[in-house]
């Protein structure tokens, strides 16, 4: 019997990290360089449909769109990177020690977390903002500080799970010390799942960012979002469709970049 | 029943617990109610005057213990942006619209998603399976206001299959409103769909490598039996609490399509109030969505005791 | 009596990095009906294979290359799905080996068990209630009608064990295939499901195809055996024959196995010291509303382990033996009375599970260098020669150094396991039942390179195991712990010639190959402390898990065949009955006291 055995190959990764990699060099280099000037109003060339020297068409107020959907991926990976940053920094001290020694402080905060876990980070970003008030540092602050729970948690869990291991019993009684069992002995072995949640949070950061500029309560003009950009092209839809499904696309393809990410990130913990 | 009792003081604690920490935080923000009613014009002393009025000068506890007992009879106060309006009464006129919204796109979920994620697993690594697979993978990248947009630009404009931006009430007419909330609720499901699917396929799939599901086949169970018969209500345990994450997804993503086609309905004052600093208004809704998340995890826990035999040995 | 099971030519394959992997090569054999076949092997001799093949329960990597089964007639492997499922469990059951994860979690015992009665007749609810509650029965189960009504759960594992038996021959199978049934399980209870599944074959003459990697156990229930190594048989006889008689290396190998300890000198320093020890455990279930519980688990323990002796702790699980160990070590500091460790011994402790007790997420040379990173030797290349040299000494090599835990077998992990000890330059060893999870072939290795390292260095070994077999060539001494407690406790010699305490006598009779000729005693079950309530499922004599914590009297009164009213209300003391002062022979019973047995 002939069979053929083939190793499977993590397309979810690869695709992910493809998507994720071309959107983050268009916004780099919309930081430095972009077709047209992101702010720069143009009364000749209003609501161009896409052309040769407009390839995403223009706005309403004839700036060039492309221009803009480069420099709004730019402000979205910021708000995602510094978001991300923050939830996973704390996250992680506060599920590492936590998770180590117990007791009622790991009870009250991880009743806190489950809590803040149960709703959803759109609402949550919604319910800070209406104390911070509308703004870019206020968004960051307020995902950052939203996910700081699931990050607490994976890393929280692993230490519950590896505190039990015999491998960390026997450190224990080697005689290494706690600080050193839950950074050199422990915290390697979280190296995957925190990718995973990583990934997962860039995907969250990036829909509740762009949500919140939808809304109205992020990123604030002049400055170009995504977000903002689609709640502008909505009033235009019948005239000029192109201005919406420019940045809607961006947004969808640099969602799916992180989930397939996460999603390969996955396959390969199995 | 000692367990039922025991989680419904948890939702207790949790339910003062959130209302304290949104009210105190609203209560330490500045703007307050006094200046709000007031204006811009009013001079300092008058608004100290009204402020004693008002009691906003007592202590933050004091002021919690009123507003709560306020809020058990179903008083918030006044609105600051619509003057002489009760919080109350600007959110019993929206709340019907919202509720048969989130109602739409439940039933829409749970009638699409379960079977296909069966279907799914089913026939785990198949073609059917990767359609439905590589389908959810895209449908749940795609943000809900998006898909509003764009059901809006084919079945609004291009198709005429509804009018952008028109609007009856459920009380005038109730099959209107509902048909004028099939898109939105599709918009609001749609991401939601895939993601029972996907959670239900995996669930159903890390079940089927267990012993007891060898067990099963080596008693003679057909495929189809050892599927509907033993996994599946293995499966659906962990599927249920998932549900309640999803419940409380629907509600955030209805505040976002609400806006996109201009529904009145909670989500939409929630967000004209965030940006008005209409602080009565959002603390009340604030409260009223905590209520529901709670609610809903705590009749998730009484379900899963039902299912699952073994919650109650623990 | 006409062939039952005929398997010719059979060859079974995985695929692996592109490559055919065969695990079960040309194999051929065949068992008449009603007899019963043991088929021996260590993990990956493929021994498992044949009888997944036959009831079509193989993994989906698992490629069947050529050959056919026979069952009563019919060729296996060229039916259909449909045609199979007609066989299964109805001509053909199976049991498995473990039965906390084997039976359907929220499906209740009674539906379980009369669900091949279902799929295979056409017998209405009630007569199908009537035949389980027989079923249940006949495997000696209490009360069948409470038990139809439970889940899984609720029992303990040899009850589980019990009922998997009961579903499997619920339809009367002219054949049973029994893969590792009892290896999840208690001596006493391990024992109790072999005289079970002897008499269903006496009284059904069903035919059991009984797999397992334990000789002693195949001996006492097999009439022949065929000896399975890397795929092909190597060897197959009458049970006696081929236990008797080894032809093949490999079963010679499989039946030396343990290496004896050389008699210890003198007994003087005593490296470790416990005066009525009581340990406790808190069980800890996490909420605000859920209570705390602290139970004893070790009660009133006195022990001495002198320098350089090995010291065997024996007893079933949830004796307390662990909480013993992590105690001993000081992972456990929940305890009250007298615990002192020579301080210059440095305790260190080997693990059951070689899986666990190394990191995954680290080489092998960071994990023996840690000990010395402990002990202040701050030279990189000076801790990288001591790693190498002691890789060489476990019997092992410098290539180890950069390796990780996944790459290594069980036995390698072992032996890492054992240099991280000496790297930390221990002189006493706290060793959790080191080897049971390990193949037989492997365990001989582990155990004298243990030898090894105890006469090198004059290591004290503190040994806990399960296996008598072992504890009786490896260990000098042995303490017999029943809940807790030592009630017996003597020299290696003196206690398997001369076993006093009645649960001595129990558990050394219910090992197999480990006691003499068994004498009836009443053989009530006993729930794993982990099994969850269960109280009054098996009635008379049993042992709930509430019971653990006796107020009065002795501790093993209600299994005890000997007891007396005075047991009931009055503990036993310590005391020795061996005229050698020198080697005292302590017990804790009565009936010991007094010289009646």
């Amino acid at each position: 019997m002939d069979i053929a055995v083939k190793k499977k190959r993590n397309y979810n990764l690869i695709i992910g990290l493809g998507i994720t990699g071309f959107f983050l060099l268009l916004a780099i280099v919309g930081q430095f360089w972009t077709p047209y000037s992101t702010t720069q109003m143009d009364a000749m060339s209003v609501n161009l449909a896409p052309c040769v020297s407009h390839p995403l068409g223009t706005d309403n107020f004839g700036r060039d769109i492309l221009s803009r959907v480069m420099s709004g991926s730019g402000m979205t990976f910021l708000v995602a990177a510094c978001t991300v940053l923050m939830g996973a920094v704390i996250g992680t001290i506060v599920g590492a020690f936590t998770g180590y020694f117990g007791g009622w402080l790991d009870e009250i905060i991880m009743r806190l977390n489950d809590i803040l876990l149960s709703f959803p980070s759109i609402l949550l970003a919604l319910i800070f903002l209406s104390f911070l008030g509308p703004g870019t540092m206020n968004v960051i602050l307020a995902l950052g500080i939203l996910f700081v729970p699931s990050f607490a948690r994976i890393v929280r869990s692993e230490m519950i799970r590896c505190r039990e291991l015999d491998f960390v019993k026997s450190a224990k009684v080697m005689g290494v010390g706690p600080v050193r069992i839950i950074f050199a002995h422990i915290l390697p072995n979280t190296k995957v799942s925190m990718l995973t949640a990583a990934a997962i949070g860039f995907n969250n950061a990036v829909l509740s960012e762009a949500s919140m500029s939808y809304l109205g309560l992020g990123v604030a003009p002049p400055l170009p979002s995504l977000g903002r950009m689609l709640s502008e092209a909505q009033s235009y839809l019948f005239n000029t469709p192109w201005y919406a499904i420019a940045p809607g696309v961006a947004i969808i393809l640099i969602i799916l970049g992180f989930s397939m990410i996460s999603e390969g990130l996955r396959a390969m913990q199995r | 029943m000692k367990y039922i009792i025991k989680k419904f003081i948890t939702l207790i604690i949790t339910l003062l617990f959130i209302s304290l920490i949104t009210f105190t935080a609203f209560s330490v923000i500045p703007g307050d109610a006094a200046t709000a009613k007031l204006g811009t014009n009013a001079t300092p002393e008058q608004a100290q005057q009204l402020r004693e009025e008002m009691g906003l000068d007592d202590p933050i506890p004091v002021r919690y213990v009123n507003w709560l007992a306020g809020a058990l009879h179903g008083d918030f106060g006044d609105s600051y942006q619509y003057s002489g309006v009760t919080v109350a009464a600007l959110m019993a006129g929206r709340l019907p619209v919202t509720a048969l919204l989130a109602l739409m796109s439940l039933v829409m979920i749970l009638v699409i998603s379960v079977p296909l994620g069966i279907l799914s697993a089913r026939f785990a690594g198949r073609w059917l399976d990767t359609v439905i697979n590589q389908l959810s993978q895209i449908t749940m990248a795609v943000p809900a206001f998006f898909l509003g947009i764009v059901l809006t630009y084919i079945f609004g404009l291009i198709l005429h299959w509804f009018q952008p931006g028109a609007f009856v009430e459920p009380g005038e007419d109730f099959w209107g409103c509902a048909g004028f909330l099939v898109f939105p609720a599709i918009a609001v499901a749609l991401p939601k769909i895939a993601m029972v699917i996907k959670f239900l396929r995996n669930s159903v799939l890390s079940e089927m490598p267990k012993d007891y599901v060898r067990t099963a086949y080596s008693k003679g169970n057909k495929e189809h039996r050892v599927l509907y018969v033993h996994i599946l209500r293995n499966a659906l345990i962990p599927v249920i609490t998932f549900i309640a994450m999803v419940i409380a997804e629907i509600m955030a993503g209805s505040i976002i399509v609400e806006q996109v086609f201009g529904i009145p309905g909670i989500g939409r004052l929630l967000i004209t109030s965030i940006s008005a600093r209409d602080y009565p208004v959002v603390q009340a809704i604030v409260t009223y969505i905590t209520a529901i998340v709670v609610i809903v995890n705590f009749i998730v826990d009484v379900l899963y005791q039902l299912v699952d035999p073994r919650v109650k040995a623990q | 009596m006409g062939t039952l099971f005929n398997v010719s030519h059979l060859s079974i394959g995985f695929a692996e990095n592109g490559r055919m992997n065969k695990v079960v090569d040309d194999l051929s054999f065949s068992m008449d009906e009603g007899e019963i076949l043991g088929v021996v092997g260590e993990s990956g001799s493929g021994k498992s294979m044949t009888a997944l093949a036959a009831m079509g329960l193989l993994k989906p990597d698992a490629h069947i290359l050529s050959g056919q089964i026979h069952f009563d007639g019919k060729e296996l492997l060229s039916l259909s799905k449909d045609e199979q499922s007609r066989i299964k469990g109805n001509d053909m059951a199976m049991i498995f080996q473990e039965p906390m994860t084997s039976l359907n979690p929220v499906m209740k015992i009674g539906r379980q068990v009369g669900e091949s009665l279902w799929l295979h007749t056409d017998m209405n609810k009630k007569d199908i209630h009537q035949s389980v509650v027989q079923a249940l029965a006949d495997v000696g189960l209490n009360d069948p009608e409470k038990l139809c009504g439970q889940y899984p759960h609720e029992l303990s594992g040899g009850m589980r064990q019990r009922v998997m038996i009961a579903q499997a021959m619920i339809c009367s199978p002219k054949l049973l295939i029994a893969d590792e049934p009892t290896t999840a399980l208690d001596v006493v209870v391990q024992e109790q499901i072999l005289q079970l599944l002897k008499q269903l074959h006496r009284e059904k003459g069903v035919a059991i195809l009984f797999i397992s990697h334990d000789l002693n156990v195949i001996r006492e229930i097999c009439d022949r055996v065929i000896v399975m190594y890397q795929g092909v048989i190597v060897e197959q006889g009458r049970v006696q024959d081929v236990l008797e008689h080894p032809q093949h290396e490999y079963t010679k190998t499989l039946m030396a196995c343990v290496p004896a300890a050389e008699p210890v000198k003198d007994r003087k320093n005593p490296v470790l010291t416990m005066e009525h020890l009581d340990v406790y455990y808190r069980e800890n279930n996490g909420g605000f509303f859920k209570k705390k519980g602290r139970r004893r688990v070790v009660r009133d323990l006195s022990l001495q382990v002198y320098d350089g002796e090995i010291m065997g702790i024996v007893g079933e699980s949830g004796c307390g033996k662990s909480t013993l160990a992590k105690t001993i070590v000081g992972l456990n500091k929940d305890y009250t009375g007298t615990l002192s460790v020579d301080d210059s011994v440095r305790p260190q402790m080997v693990f059951q599970d070689p899986f666990g007790s190394l990191n995954p997420a680290r080489r092998i040379g960071w994990i023996l260098s840690e000990p010395l990173r402990l002990r202040g030797i701050k030279d990189k290349s000076e801790r990288r020669r001591m790693v190498c040299e002691m890789l060489e000494q476990i019997g092992l090599d410098e290539s180890f150094y950069s390796r990780y835990a996944h790459e290594l077998s069980g036995g390698q992990r072992q032996r890492i396991s054992i240099g991280a000890a000496l790297l930390m330059d221990s002189r006493l060893l706290v060793a959790d039942e080191p080897v049971s999870a390990l193949d037989v072939t492997v365990q001989s290795q582990i155990l004298r390179l243990l030898l090894d390292v105890h006469r090198q260095r004059a290591l004290t070994i503190l040994f806990i195991s399960h296996d008598l077999n072992i504890v009786r060539r490896f260990c000098h001494r042995v303490a017999v712990i029943y809940l807790g407690e030592i009630v017996e406790m003597a020299d290696v010699k003196e206690i398997y010639a001369h076993p006093r305490h009645p649960y001595t006598k129990l558990l050394f009779e219910a090992a197999p190959g480990g006691g003499r000729q068994p004498e009836k005693l009443p053989e009530p079950e006993v729930p794993e402390a982990d099994a969850g309530g269960t109280d009054g499922v098996r009635s008379e004599g049993a042992l709930t898990s509430g019971q653990t914590e006796h107020t009065c009297g002795c501790a093993f009164y209600p299994r005890c065949k000997y007891r007396t009213p005075r047991c009931q209300s009055q503990a036993p003391e310590r005391i020795n009955v061996s005229a050698d002062e020198k080697n005292p022979h302590w017990v804790k019973c009565f009936a010991a006291a007094f010289g009646r047995q």
